[in-house]
């Protein structure tokens, strides 16, 4: 600075003095800072671990810096930032995590976010509700290649981590369908869950994962069949009404229970598919009615839309079933078809071991591929004629056009179809039913609807009601005449009268030829002659002859009282009424105990007839013909014989006359002359009684 | 440059005095004992200026973190929060809760980088011509000084929130990595200020520095 100025040498031996020397110790601890920063940025720069993407498509809750991502409750990572997709579709979290977990991240780890949730299964992750969401992340303990990029899933898979158990599809087959996130329950036992249910690649069938608990899973083998559990049953018994409640769960959210219920099955692998029933009846049917061994899937296309295909129709291979149809559906695409008609989409199920494909066999599409190119098509036909049911049979055409078994196909392989072999059973019916149709049905029911009003009027009609009343009546009084002691006697007495009269005819006859023959009457006139001259003389003394004549009179008047000829004349009337109501209509329908009493009249009238009354009377009557004709003919001289007679009684008288009244011969006479006068006067109205009612006796049979 | 009239130093008449004591001693025992108190004699504290640095150093390095990590950590039933200082006074500008805020931005983020910014000037300025003057950069050194201490006050709000809000389950409240560092930072920032020999603030202003030299600020002037 000044010229004065002399550089000493304290400055240059300061200024060269070390650094060491000049440098002050508090240098140190920004040193020692420094290092400390450095130490730490290194440590943590280290011990940081990978970021990691994961892909939600909900961040609701997620917050860069705040969420953790946790491993079985213990926070392995951080949500370090939180960036939305540039397709705007999903959310990506990024997440730091730590290293030392890092390299278990592998391909098997998913990833989801635990949220507060309110269920019909309960309340979950009630926790978050004050800490926020976390993340949950579940993977193996095996070190795989390292992934960066995940996708989260959208709810927490069924089994929690480090829960063992067996993973399973359920396929609901039934009309009640799947409902999702429900538990599964053994006796009562939630053994199991089942995730959220989803619409099969078939777009019929319902399809939801489901998880067997350990160590329930030992339950679930190759037999074991899945139904829904209502909730609760309701059965009417004898006991009374009962109704059964599982868990209340089931009842709101429903649930599906299990049993296996035959024995020797095999044990169930992760990822088998089991079908889940309707009920439990069904259920257990179908252990018996499938095959065992698994089914494989194809589709076939019908052209025609034909009803009568229901799902479970049997396929059928030269009449043996071999299958099922599992689904069926209608399809509409154009671009494949050409035209918008909707065509049957049916999903059918083959059991290789109905096809003889054992799991040793051959490929079953190989086989198949190999019978659609030598013709086989799937054809629909009837399976009963009845209900109009179709079944697909697969057949082997010989003209069948060039087909393949389209293996690309979704989401099944498509097998060609033929064209249906249907029989018209519809137009066959109604052929039938047009035949039935033209019958002159309605002519008939007119007809009998006449008839019937026919019937009814004359049914209703008082005569006709009346009728079989005194009908009956009339049978009754007839039964009860008829079967009185009296009438039963009457053809017993009257065969005996009439045997008696018969008797007395024919004595009368013998006596009439006798009388006749032996010129009794000649003789009789001679002496009536010469009695007539005694008479005559005798008259004129005789007072009484006249009382005599008289009494004879009488006598035959009494004789004449003798009823035969009314006898004969009612009997007849009887028989001719009894035989008029025999022979009217009616009385052929009256019932049984008409035709009874009939029978019983006809017995009678034929014990009448057999009895010999008949025959006597007939014999009687023959008898009294000729005893009448003989009558007749000696009647005709009768009155010459009488006039005779009368003139010998007259002299008989005159003689008696002459007579004193006292004499013995008067008195002899007297007596003489009054039996004498009996006879004439018998016989006089003997014949005058035949002359006057000779067809009586000859009509009375 | 000085507006005053040369002044003497004690050291342009051939003296220094023990900082210690006070004691006057010949410029000959420089580096020696003090013979009443024992403390090293130095007329001027050569290593002044680095330690100054040094310590400045540190107090920034630390001044780093404490305003990157969080300083409290909050902790209620429904939420854990985290906020470094700036985020703090920023939640409570949100809040409305400006003047509280104000004190929290001037006395954490002020005072601090101002100290920052006046102890590197105050050590440039004793090794380079200053265009302020000997007296204002003493002022400055004396706020600097003063001042230093309350820079704690955001350290004493954790510490106190801290004790006070400890109810367990419902609310908690405990500092942050950055209260620590802010701490250091403020000691650090007080350590250099007390390391600035503030006699060098005077002495480009005073006579040479040597006593055989001790014309040449008149011929300066």
């Amino acid at each position: 600075m000044s010229d004065t100025d002399t550089p000493t040498s304290v400055t240059i031996e300061s200024a060269r003095t070390s650094l060491w020397e000049r440098a002050s110790i508090v240098w140190l601890v920004p040193l020692g800072a420094l290092l400390i920063a450095l130490a730490i940025a290194w440590n943590h720069w280290q011990s940081r671990g990978p970021l990691i993407e994961i892909t939600f498509s909900n961040a609701s809750g997620i917050r860069a810096g705040e969420t953790e991502v946790k491993f079985r409750d213990v926070t392995v990572g951080l949500v370090e930032h939180l960036t939305l997709e540039s397709d705007m579709e999903n959310v990506t979290a990024e997440v730091r995590l730590e290293k030392e977990v890092a390299q278990y991240v592998d391909d098997g780890a998913v990833f989801w976010v635990i949220r507060p949730e309110v269920t019909t299964r309960g309340v979950s992750g009630l926790d978050t509700v004050l800490s926020g969401v976390f993340i949950e992340g579940d993977w193996d303990s095996t070190i795989g290649e390292a992934k960066f990029a995940f996708d989260g899933l959208e709810t927490a898979p069924l089994l929690s981590p480090g829960e063992e158990g067996l993973r399973l599809t359920m396929r609901a087959v039934g009309e009640d369908g799947l409902s999702g996130d429900s538990p599964i329950l053994y006796r009562g036992i939630e053994v199991g869950a089942v995730g959220p249910s989803r619409i099969g690649n078939d777009g019929s069938t319902v399809l939801a994962d489901a998880v067997i608990f350990a160590p329930y899973d030992k339950l679930i083998t190759s037999t074991t069949r899945f139904w829904n559990a209502s909730g609760f049953s309701l059965s009417f018994g004898p006991e009374g009404a009962s109704v059964d409640f599982d868990t209340i769960s089931t009842l709101i959210a429903g649930g599906i229970t299990f049993d296996t219920a035959a024995s020797g099955g095999l044990p169930a692998k992760d990822g088998d598919r089991y079908d889940l029933f309707d009920d439990e009846t069904e259920a257990r049917a179908s252990l018996f009615s499938r095959a065992e061994g698994p089914e494989f899937e194809l589709t076939l296309v019908f052209d025609d839309n034909v009803s009568g295909l229901r799902p479970d129709a049997p396929v059928e291979l030269s009449g043996l079933r071999v299958g099922r149809i599992t689904n069926l559906t209608g399809l509409v695409d154009p671009d494949r078809f050409g035209d918008n008609r909707v065509r049957l989409l049916a999903t059918m199920a083959l059991q290789p071991e109905r096809l003889g494909l054992g799991e040793d066999g051959m490929d079953p599409i190989e086989f198949l591929q190999e019978s659609v190119a030598d013709g086989m098509r799937a054809r629909l036909t009837n399976a009963s004629l009845l209900t109009g049911g179709l079944k697909v049979d697969l057949v082997t055409l010989q003209d069948a056009p060039a087909a393949t078994l389209d293996l690309d196909a979704e989401p099944y392989p498509v097998f060609p179809t033929a064209p249906p072999e249907l029989t018209d059973v519809a137009a066959t019916a109604e052929d039938m039913f047009n035949r039935v149709n033209n019958l002159p049905i309605e002519q008939l029911l007119q007809s009998a609807i006449d008839f019937l009003n026919g019937a009814t009027s004359l049914i209703a009609n008082e005569d006709t009601q009346s009728t079989p009343k005194d009908i009956r009546d009339l049978l009754g009084d007839i039964r009860g005449l008829v079967g009185s002691d009296q009438v039963q006697a009457v053809p017993e007495q009257l065969s005996t009268l009439l045997t008696q009269l018969g008797g007395v005819a024919t004595e009368l006859n013998d006596t009439l030829k006798q009388v006749n023959e032996a010129q009794m009457v000649a003789t009789l006139s001679d002496t009536l002659v010469s009695l007539q001259g005694t008479v005559e003389r005798a008259n004129a003394s005789i007072d009484g002859v006249p009382q005599l004549v008289e009494r004879v009179d009488g006598v035959i008047a009494k004789l004449e009282t003798v009823p035969i000829d009314q006898l004969t004349v009612d009997l007849s009337e009887l028989l001719k009424a009894v035989d008029r109501l025999i022979d009217t209509p009616q009385a052929r329908q009256l019932p049984a105990d008409l035709s009874q009493t009939l029978t019983e009249v006809a017995a009678v009238l034929r014990d009448l007839r057999e009895g010999g009354t008949v025959a006597n009377v007939n014999t009687t009557l023959q008898s009294a013909s000729d005893a009448a004709d003989a009558v007749a003919r000696a009647t005709d001289e009768l009155p010459s014989l009488v006039d005779r007679l009368g003139t010998l009684i007259s002299q008989a008288q005159a003689t008696l006359t002459g007579y004193d009244g006292n004499s013995q011969i008067n008195r002899d006479a007297r007596t003489a002359l009054r039996a004498l006068t009996e006879a004439m006067r018998a016989i006089d109205g003997l014949a005058r009684t035949i002359e006057r009612k000779p067809n009586s006796l000859i009509l009375g049979r | 440059m000085s507006d005053h009239p040369h002044i003497p130093s004690a050291r342009s008449r051939g003296m220094l005095a023990c900082t210690r004591c006070g004691a006057v001693w010949s410029i000959e025992a420089e580096g020696e004992k003090c013979g009443r108190c024992g403390h090293t004699l130095h007329s001027r504290d050569t290593k002044s200026v680095q330690k100054v640095w040094a310590w400045w150093f540190a107090g920034v390095m630390a001044y780093i973190p404490a305003n990157l990590e969080p300083m409290l950590k909050t902790r209620t039933l429904v939420m854990e929060s985290e906020a470094t200082i700036v985020e703090g006074a920023f939640e409570l500008i949100h809040h409305g809760d400006i003047p509280v805020a104000l004190i929290i931005l001037i006395a954490s983020v002020g005072i601090p980088v101002a100290k920052f910014a006046a102890i590197a000037y105050l050590a440039f300025s004793v090794t380079r011509q200053a265009k302020m003057s000997s007296h204002r950069r003493q002022h400055l050194y004396e706020l600097v000084e003063y001042i230093g201490r309350w820079s704690m006050i955001d350290v004493f709000v954790v510490a106190i929130l801290s004790a006070l809000v400890q109810l367990n389950a419902a609310a908690q409240i405990s500092p942050g990595p950055a209260a620590l560092t802010f701490a250091l930072s403020v000691i650090f920032t007080m350590l250099s200020a007390q390391s600035f020999d503030s006699r060098m603030i005077w002495d480009t202003d005073t006579a040479p520095t040597d006593p055989s030299k001790k014309e040449a600020p008149l011929e300066r002037h």
